[in-house]
């Protein structure tokens, strides 16, 4: 079974894939592909909350990028899935977020996409549906929302 | 080690896919050039100069694609995010003046912002009479902050969906001079008529300086730059190839309106393309017509506005995650992951400069607000595009890569030359201008302040290079 772990950059989508970790037996799974979207023309394309993965990429010419922040994104997650068992493969898209989930589950042939749910307040769920919504209305298989405990931000 | 899966095209970059092609970047460059200018500002420009005002688009149009050829040198060699100020900050080394750019930069996007929402409460109201300007353009403001909140301009789509708008928008405009040619109506005379007081060549000056706004958004391009597929191929094709048909688009509206409408009717309205559809001269109800084309001009301001509030936040993120203004603007809403800090500060700053225009027209009725912050923009523009070239000079023979783009030496000097004379003709045509320039730096002084302030007096400039984001 190939699994899809969806980062934006945010704690809470580390925390997923943690929860994967802790629910899914790593003997049945074949492979992970941890995937980050860079959205070129929001205001922010991608913020990495992560920090820099333990064995940083060398900056590009002009320095650091979205780019290199979703790479970054990409790679703590990673780094976090390395010891678990099945082997991690490292994907940055651009696009808008859940098209770009959905597509990747599509062309990965995905059996289950596993992200952080987005926010529950008035203006996600009213004005346009978080992330997460919008993957598992579309998605091509299982999708595993994970919802983090306790505050909207645990650690800050 | 890391491992993608085989790319779906033949495109690798690494192995890892970019979705900005060369179409949609040209379709990008388009929409936002196309929005700023011409269904603003066209009136302002046909009275500056008189029926030969096409004249004055032509020359803008052509200096803006010039410069535009320095940018696309530059982004072929750093294809980065961050635009002018990267390139400048690679050029001099300079933190002070690389922060200098940038607090230009952000002040242009506040003043075209403003220009933009008055120009959209111009169109508005054409719609529905009584409706109070400010309050409009006010609205318009707080409806971009909140549509940049929720992330919809995220959609290539819809970035898509509105250049086919605002294109149809001035074929509708193209059409009625073709009929009007048609029937023989067109009196050709007035294309080389100037305005009657003055030397023509200040009048069509005066016009350029204008109509320059009309090209600018095409900087804006840059910010996509990173997630073009082959930049060096794609990125000048497809922004000199916009720029271009956005002035050839220009010239023709320009000619068209100064056939259909007389010119001191486009140059005293405050929605100067709809008197060409008023004009009547094609085949359909004007009533209908009207209402479809204020709507079209509306989705195209609209569109580049919010362009305009895109970057705006991104600079401030920018700048924040490099520590030059407070961290508080790299703050990103939990779920929506948006920058709502800098979202609400441009909608205060943008909204602070529609309520000084409305207050200074208290005192000065002549004003004309959208053409003041237009020049205004234009003056920061001017003096960032001068800057660009210099750089893209002084970095020649450095991160050359054997793909990169060469822009023509001749063109881009003709352009610096351009620049620089448009520029001085401005501060001293409309010294006034600068005062708008001062307080719009006033507010970049303050977050500098702000920002060394929390550092306890370390000064934040030492190694600041703009860059778009960089490790906090």
């Amino acid at each position: 079974m190939h699994v899809l772990v969806a980062t934006d950059g945010s704690r809470e989508s580390l925390t997923a894939a943690r929860e994967l970790q802790r629910l899914a037996d790593p003997d049945r799974i074949d492979e992970v592909t941890v995937v980050a979207v860079v959205s070129p023309l929001a205001a922010v394309p991608f913020a990495n909350d992560l920090g820099r993965p333990r064995d940083p990429a060398p900056p590009g010419p002009g320095g650091l990028s979205f780019r290199q922040e979703a790479e970054d994104a990409v790679a703590v997650v990673a780094e976090q899935l390395a010891r678990w068992g099945p082997p991690v493969r490292r994907q940055v898209r651009s696009g808008s977020a859940a098209a770009e989930i959905v597509r990747a589950a599509e062309e990965l042939s995905a059996d289950l996409v596993v992200l952080a749910s987005g926010g529950r307040g008035l203006s996600e769920t009213v004005l346009l549906g978080s992330t997460a919504a919008r993957v598992q209305h579309s998605a091509p298989c299982a999708v595993l929302v994970v919802r983090p405990p306790g505050p909207r931000r645990p650690g800050r | 080690m890391t491992t993608t899966q085989p790319d779906r095209t033949e495109e690798s970059e690494g192995g890892l896919k970019r979705t900005i092609t060369g179409r949609l970047l040209y379709g990008y460059v388009l929409g936002d050039v196309l929005g700023s200018g011409v269904y603003v500002l066209i009136g302002a420009v046909a009275a500056a100069v008189g029926g030969a005002f096409w004249l004055a688009f032509a020359a803008g149009v052509a200096v803006a694609t010039l410069t535009g050829m320095a940018y696309a040198e530059l982004v072929s060699k750093y294809p980065r995010a961050a635009g002018a100020s990267l390139y400048v900050h690679h050029a001099f080394r300079r933190p002070a003046l690389t922060f200098f750019v940038t607090v230009c930069f952000l002040s242009a996007a506040f003043a075209a912002a403003g220009s933009l929402a008055s120009g959209f409460a111009g169109y508005f109201t054409q719609l529905v009479q009584q409706a109070p300007v400010l309050l409009v353009s006010l609205l318009f403001v707080l409806a971009l902050c909140l549509i940049n909140f929720i992330g919809i301009t995220e959609s290539v789509v819809a970035n898509m969906v509105m250049t086919v708008v605002e294109v149809a928008g001035l074929l509708i405009i193209l059409a009625a001079g073709v009929v009007q040619v048609a029937r023989g109506d067109a009196s050709w005379g007035v294309l080389t008529e100037f305005r009657a007081e003055g030397n023509p060549v200040f009048a069509v000056v005066a016009g350029v300086a204008l109509a320059f706004f009309a090209m600018t958004g095409f900087e804006n391009a840059a910010n996509v730059a990173e997630e073009t597929r082959r930049p060096a191929i794609t990125f000048p094709r497809a922004l000199i190839g916009g720029m271009a048909t956005a002035g050839v688009i220009y010239v023709l509206v320009a000619m068209t309106a100064a056939l259909v409408v007389p010119v001191d009717v486009l140059g005293g309205s405050e929605a100067a393309l709809l008197e060409v559809v008023r004009a009547g001269v094609l085949p359909v109800p004007v009533g209908a017509m009207i209402i479809v084309f204020a709507l079209i001009a509306m989705v195209a301001i609209s569109n580049t506005a919010l362009v305009s509030i895109v970057t705006q936040s991104r600079v401030l993120y920018g700048m924040a995650r490099e520590g030059v203004v407070p961290w508080v603007f790299s703050r990103l809403h939990h779920a929506r992951r948006s920058p709502w800090v800098g979202l609400l500060f441009s909608g205060l700053v943008v909204g602070l400069l529609l309520v000084v225009g409305a207050l200074v027209q208290l005192v000065d009725p002549e004003l004309d607000l959208v053409g003041r912050l237009a020049t205004v923009t234009v003056v920061f523009l001017l003096f960032i595009y001068a800057l660009v070239i210099v750089s893209a000079f002084k970095l020649r023979g450095t991160d050359e890569a054997d793909d990169a783009y060469r822009a023509p030496t001749p063109a881009l000097v003709v352009g610096l030359v351009g620049n620089v004379v448009l520029l001085v003709y401005v501060v001293v045509d409309d010294p006034s201008s600068l005062l708008w320039v001062g307080g719009l730096l006033l507010v970049g002084l303050a977050l500098y302040l702000a920002a060394r302030a929390s550092r306890r007096g370390r000064d934040p400039l030492a190694g600041y290079a703009g860059h778009d984001a960089k490790e906090g």
